[in-house]
């Protein structure tokens, strides 16, 4: 009997603001000494009051507008309790009952076909601090104390709820990643997993032969794409055996071992906390009335889905070259500004699928970091459209403006090809190359001892290989004679 | 010159025209303090030399043809659950016995930026806690009119301080009537204002949706003065409102000829103690001599609800807002096996009793179950007694009803009585419930020199309204006397 497996997602995403949610604090703390990033309101000092961030509003409301969600106009902060080292108020200010953003969807590529997966809610919430359990042998278990750093500590995150409407790890990671994209083309955030700026926490549950859902576990600790795909895997298959053999589930939240590969029980049901949920009355209701969200609406740049199907119709891309080329908002930038040097739309993209992907993979650097402005690039394609330049000598060349951080013109000069002809100046630097190289050949022909003009002729072929046959042979036969004589 | 006798804007006057300098007044009061406050322990923590520092610059600043500000030179004390900057806070509790804030309280900042000068900080309930200062580490402050009575509380050493003499002004928080009611029961004059009208930013929380800073003083021109001060928005406090506020001392003479003013009625006079009857009779007689209309007014829904509501409110806030105080980052602290050990042995040994009781009942009504049982149907009433409030003021432009319904407690009743202690907060805690301006005004004294008094209140963000009725029964029923502790020295048990 196949069962189908049910997924939803909880994404954390880390709002790109310059400040904490709820004081002045710099947001740039990743690196930054342990407890040096904070101030009396992130430590809870007695008397201290959070003062609402509206950046981190605004970027939430532009996220939840982007997963087609209706905004709230009405709209507040609640205080969610639990005593832990690393949140220093003992609550934890989230949104709970009305939270800014319901009600939407994202439509993801996943099996080849495209599908719908609806959005429960976002809202938006702080950080926590992050504790350090020293030990020897570096493991999580068996420190004798711990650390807590708090530069973390009030962090603006906004948590997206998607609805159980995935039904494979395949679907789930193009969810995230359909999700991850819009935060970076809104620029909203970074959503990186590494960094922990995009953090998942996966649901899992088969559902039953008469179609109603099974019991749901949490998978938390997944901090890679490819963690989520084999935890979702193995969960998927232990949740079948268990029910293959007869046994129940329980409801429970389970921690992904990403080394052993399985996931273990990490609390049940019956140890679900209470966080005593209740209105956080130190921050008045936020109104995100129907102007202010009209604004920010008209401020949202294409979306990647827009940009998707521009690119397809307005340049004639295949659904697969677009998909490709609009992943990233700053490389669908570069395509747009290579064409826009007049170069064909098919041969920019060819050149960025390929031959800067290549480069881009090979040095390990992000689009943003190509040494090539897209108007040089665009430029190269043009020389080899005009056939100035042979695909292979186009390679060339690209390869040493990235190398060398060259402009095109350098790049073609380094690589000694000819920039359409040599002639004039540039030919008589090469000639007098030639001359210095060969002071026997010139010093007989000086001296009139060439009688069958054969040291000339020597000279001459010299040249014409110097310069690959970019010369012109009357040009280098005058030019010779004439700085011979 | 007895610079005790007299007022703060008479004080601030000499300073400004150099009759007297700060420093002479702020002696005065320092001297008063040092030889009378072992009778009544109304005063905590005394800081001279930040004080005498303060009083040299506004000297300085007069010397040298600067404003000294409105309250120049005028020597003040803040319940102890202000955050003060280099001053000890310790909300009279263990927990905080030796916690050195390195801010002021916008409150207190703004006191000092109009000239006045901060002495030192006041005995109180612990973490506020309490209608009797009884429950401070300090031991009990005891009322400067009777040494037998409580001066009510939770800032009872603010009130104490105002009546004995010691300063002009001081600083309270009132979150179910902590201003008001020890002001009646030390016979000075308290208030709450409007929810919104003081910023909380560095008073140390007991509920975030209640509390606001009041002012206490021996008559209502001060008390609108100090408003005036303290009023106003704070970029540290979002739930400060942001709307213009009048000049309050200007307003507070206004007069109230033509004003309608209701009379609370259908609540059990009875089980009163009579002169508190009495007092808002003197005193709606006096609105009527000075041209006001008196209208009776019922509020079935506040006389039944309001106390189990306000607890339910407060204590629940009170649990989460105390949470933070863990031993881990300031605090006493206790160490543990584990963490939870640890957070367990702190908490235990840091708070007192009362603390802990109120922090249990608090969690246990935000507990799912009873939080569906008994918060959220709270949180409804609530709305109900503001929306009863918004109704009466439509029609008024003020309400007469008791603050306390007894005269001072003598002293031991909380371990005796708890519940009617709780029962006393029926009148006060409205104000805080529906985020009303409240006044506390003395009326005058029983034969036994017990003071009486009445509450005033208005609609949210009617304080000028409020003061100018307070100042026109003021004008007919006498400001305050000083509290006779010369005379009463050795008297303390």
């Amino acid at each position: 009997m196949k069962r189908r497996s049910v997924i939803g997602l909880e994404i954390h995403l880390q709002l790109k603001t310059k400040t904490k949610l709820f004081c002045s604090c710099s947001s740039d703390y990743i690196g930054a000494t342990p407890n040096t990033n904070i101030c009396p309101v992130c430590l809870a000092v007695p008397g201290t009051l959070p003062i609402l961030n509206d950046h981190a509003v605004e970027l939430g409301v532009k996220i939840g507008l982007g997963l087609h969600c209706s905004i709230s106009d009405n709209t507040r902060f609640h205080r969610k309790h639990y005593f832990y080292a690393d949140l220093p108020k003992a609550y934890q200010i989230t949104q709970y009952e009305h939270p800014i953003a319901v009600g939407g969807y994202v439509d993801i590529f996943a099996d080849g076909k495209e599908k719908r997966v609806r959005v429960h809610h976002l809202h938006l919430e702080e950080d926590a601090g992050k504790l350090v359990h020293p030990t020897s042998d570096g493991r999580l278990t068996g420190a004798s104390y711990s650390l807590v750093d708090y530069n973390r500590g009030g962090m603006p995150l906004s948590e997206i709820v998607s609805e159980p409407d995935m039904n494979s790890a395949e679907e789930a990671i193009a969810y995230i990643t359909q999700i991850r994209q819009l935060a970076r083309y809104l620029e909203v955030s970074d959503g990186e997993m590494e960094s922990g700026s995009l953090r998942v926490d996966v649901n899992v549950s088969l559902s039953n032969p008469d179609g109603s859902l099974g019991t749901r576990v949490e998978i938390k600790n997944v901090n890679s794409l490819r963690s989520i795909e084999r935890a979702l895997e193995y969960e998927i298959a232990r949740q079948n055996k268990v029910l293959d053999e007869g046994g129940h589930l329980v409801q429970e939240t389970r921690l992904w071992d990403d080394v052993a590969g399985v996931t273990r029980s990490m609390r049940s049901k019956e140890g679900e906390r209470d966080y005593r949920y209740y209105v956080e009355m130190d921050l008045a209701p936020i109104s995100a009335g129907p102007e202010y969200v009209q604004k920010i609406r008209e401020s949202l740049p294409e979306m990647p889905w827009e940009k998707r199907e521009r690119f397809i119709s307005e340049y004639s891309l295949s659904l697969e070259e677009s998909l490709q080329l609009t992943e990233q908002k700053e490389a669908a930038d570069y395509f747009e500004a290579c064409v826009s040097e007049g170069a064909p739309a098919a041969k920019c993209a060819n050149w960025m699928r390929m031959e800067v992907q290549r480069i881009l993979r090979d040095l390990g650097i992000g689009i943003n970091e190509f040494p090539v402005p897209a108007s040089e690039l665009g430029k190269l394609i043009i020389k080899v459209e005009k056939r100035e330049l042979s695909n292979t000598q186009a390679k060339d060349v690209l390869a040493v403006m990235v190398e060398k951080k060259a402009s095109l013109k350098e790049a073609v000069g380094l690589c000694g090809i000819s920039d359409g002809r040599i002639t004039g100046h540039a030919l008589e630097e090469v000639i007098r190359k030639i001359f210095a190289s060969e002071p026997e050949a010139v010093e007989t022909i000086k001296s009139g001892n060439d009688k069958k003009g054969a040291k000339v002729k020597f000279l001459q072929g010299l040249v014409m290989r110097e310069t690959r046959g970019s010369a012109d042979p009357a040009e280098v036969a005058s030019l010779v004679n004439s700085m011979l004589g | 010159m007895e610079f005790h006798k007299l007022s703060a804007l008479e004080i601030a006057e000499g300073v400004k025209k150099g009759s007297w300098t700060a420093s002479e007044v702020l002696s005065a009061h320092l001297d008063r303090i040092k030889k009378f406050d072992g009778q009544i322990n109304s005063v905590v923590t005394l800081s001279e030399e930040s004080a005498y520092s303060d009083a040299r610059e506004t000297d300085n600043a007069v010397s040298e043809g600067r404003d000294p500000g409105p309250l120049a030179g005028v020597p003040f004390l803040v319940k102890d659950n202000f955050c003060t900057d280099g001053i000890r806070t310790t909300c009279c509790s263990k927990m905080l016995s030796d916690w050195i804030p390195d801010y002021d309280a916008t409150a207190v900042k703004r006191m000092k930026d109009a000239g006045a000068v901060l002495m030192g900080k006041t005995n109180m309930d612990e973490f506020a806690m309490g209608s009797t200062t009884e429950s401070s580490i300090f031991g009990p402050t005891l009322n400067p009119r009777d040494f037998n009575r409580v001066p009510g509380g939770s800032s009872g050493g603010s009130a104490a301080a105002v009546a004995a003499g010691f300063c002009p002004i001081a600083l309270g928080s009132d979150t179910g009537g902590s201003v008001r009611q020890p002001s009646a029961f030390c016979g000075v004059q308290g208030m709450k204002p409007s929810y919104g009208q003081i910023s909380r930013y560095g008073i140390v929380a007991y509920a975030s949706s209640l509390d606001q800073v009041g002012p206490i003083t021996r008559n209502i021109a001060d008390m609108a003065a100090v408003l005036g001060v303290l009023a106003g928005p704070d970029p540290n406090d979002t739930t400060c409102d942001a709307y213009e506020r009048p000049s309050f001392s200007e307003t507070a003479s206004a007069g109230i000829k033509g004003k309608k003013i209701a009379v609370l009625t259908g609540y059990d006079a009875e089980s009163m103690d009579s002169p508190l009857i009495e007092a808002i009779e003197k005193a709606v007689e006096y609105c009527r001599s000075a041209g006001a209309e008196i209208v009776e007014a019922k509020l079935p829904i506040t006389m039944k609800h309001a106390v189990a509501c306000y607890y339910m409110v407060a204590l629940g806030d009170a649990s989460s807002k105390l949470a933070c105080f863990d031993g881990m980052r300031y605090g006493h602290h206790s160490d543990g096996r584990s963490l939870v050990e640890m957070y367990k042995r702190s908490r235990n040994q840091g708070f007192g009793k009362e603390v802990r009781k109120r922090i249990l009942i608090g969690t246990c009504i935000l507990t799912r179950g009873y939080y569906e049982n008994y918060y959220v149907p709270a949180t409804k009433v609530r709305q109900m007694i503001a929306d009863e409030y918004a109704e009466l003021f439509k029609g008024v432009d003020s309400l007469i009803c008791p603050i306390s319904p007894a005269l001072p407690y003598k002293k031991g009743l909380v371990e005796e009585d708890p519940v009617r202690m709780y029962l006393g907060d029926a009148f006060s805690s409205i104000a805080n419930l529906a985020g009303l301006p409240s006044i506390s005004l003395n009326i005058g004294f029983t034969e036994e020199g017990l003071p009486t008094n009445v509450q005033l209140m208005g609609p949210r963000f009617g304080d000028a309204g409020l003061l100018a009725l307070a100042h026109a029964i003021e004008n007919k029923a006498g400001s305050p006397p000083i509290a006779d502790i010369e005379k009463k020295g050795g008297c303390r048990e």
